[in-house]
């Protein structure tokens, strides 16, 4: 049963870690090489990595993609270490006004400012590209890249403030749910709990009192 | 349609939460007004009558009315998202 639980609650976490890790939003030092638009079906499969189509257009089976096509810096360990270069396909949609809570309406803008940052020749143009999503090949799935901003340099590194104030806040968030919780048991579970023994000792002991005079009533019958 | 959407569960899910943080911040002063009274003893004021006085004085608060911020941070909030992000 204990084991049941702990996997239980490991799965839970998992989960929950697994879904900060897509959703919240990453940066990444890259060049762009070109963009593009790209008509998709999506499947059942890998609907839901996709975003809706953009804010105020009617939703569609099918539609275009848009694209940026980049060379990455490429990371490992949550940005703490540095790799090569390394390919990297953004996609770029509207995430509208419900989820990821991003609400991004400027898409076509952000294609145009991509068009405008691409950097073939050396010395390149390097530009800080803020995603959040994961790129798996075998589900054709994309990160949204979300704005592009010049960054200084090849090595620079930006600081996860967005996500280092996330983090803080859920804390907070965290410790403020589990204080309401301990208020609420120590003042209201904990009180109901004691009158509810109260009462069951009171009907336990009425219960004993009157089998006790049953059993003298039934004792004097029987002339004891 | 999807901006409606965000409006009314918005406003549902912040109901709630605006719920639990009023009956918690009440559940907290009515705790401290009893310490309160256990610690001084006032002369002729029995403690249901003090809890009961200290708790008027709480719902005529400013205290009691900043609760409503869980009203207004969050569309704030999504303000400057949208601000920044666009």
């Amino acid at each position: 049963m204990r084991n049941i639980r702990r996997a239980f609650r490991i799965t839970i976490l998992v989960i929950l870690a697994l879904w900060l890790h897509y959703v919240l939003p990453h940066r990444d030092v890259a060049r762009v090489t070109s963009t593009e638009v790209v008509r998709t079906d999506l499947s059942g499969l890998n609907r839901i990595f996709f975003a809706q189509t953009d804010t105020g257009n009617a939703e569609s089976l099918s539609r275009d993609l848009r694209f940026i096509n980049s060379q990455r810096k490429r990371t490992y360990l949550f940005g703490l270490i540095r790799g090569g270069n390394q390919t990297m396909v953004y996609r770029n949609e509207d995430t509208g006004w419900i989820y990821p809570p991003y609400f991004k309406f400027d898409s076509a803008d952000l294609q145009a400012e991509a068009g405008a940052a691409i950097s073939t020749e050396a010395p390149y143009d390097w530009v800080v590209i803020t995603h959040y999503g994961w790129r798996i090949n075998w589900l054709s799935i994309y990160p949204n890249a979300v704005s592009i901003r010049p960054a200084p340099g090849e090595d620079f590194r930006p600081v996860p403030w967005s996500n280092i104030v996330i983090y803080v806040l859920m804390l907070a968030g965290v410790l403020f749910v589990r204080a309401m919780w301990r208020q609420f048991r120590e003042r209201t579970l904990d009180p109901l709990a004691e009158s509810a023994e109260d009462r069951i000792d009171h009907v336990q002991a009425d219960f004993a009192e009157r089998r006790g005079r049953l059993r003298r009533w039934w004792d004097r019958l029987r002339g004891k | 349609m999807n901006f409606v959407r965000l409006v009314i569960f918005g406003f549902l899910v912040l109901t709630v939460v605006y719920v639990c943080v009023s009956l918690y911040s009440r559940s907290v002063r009515r705790e401290k007004l009893e310490a309160e009274w256990e610690e001084t003893r006032p002369e002729g004021i029995h403690r249901d009558a003090f809890v009961k006085e200290g708790m008027k004085e709480y719902e005529a608060s400013l205290r009691r009315r900043l609760i409503l911020l869980v009203y207004v941070i969050p569309p704030i909030l999504v303000g400057a998202i949208i601000l920044v992000v666009n």
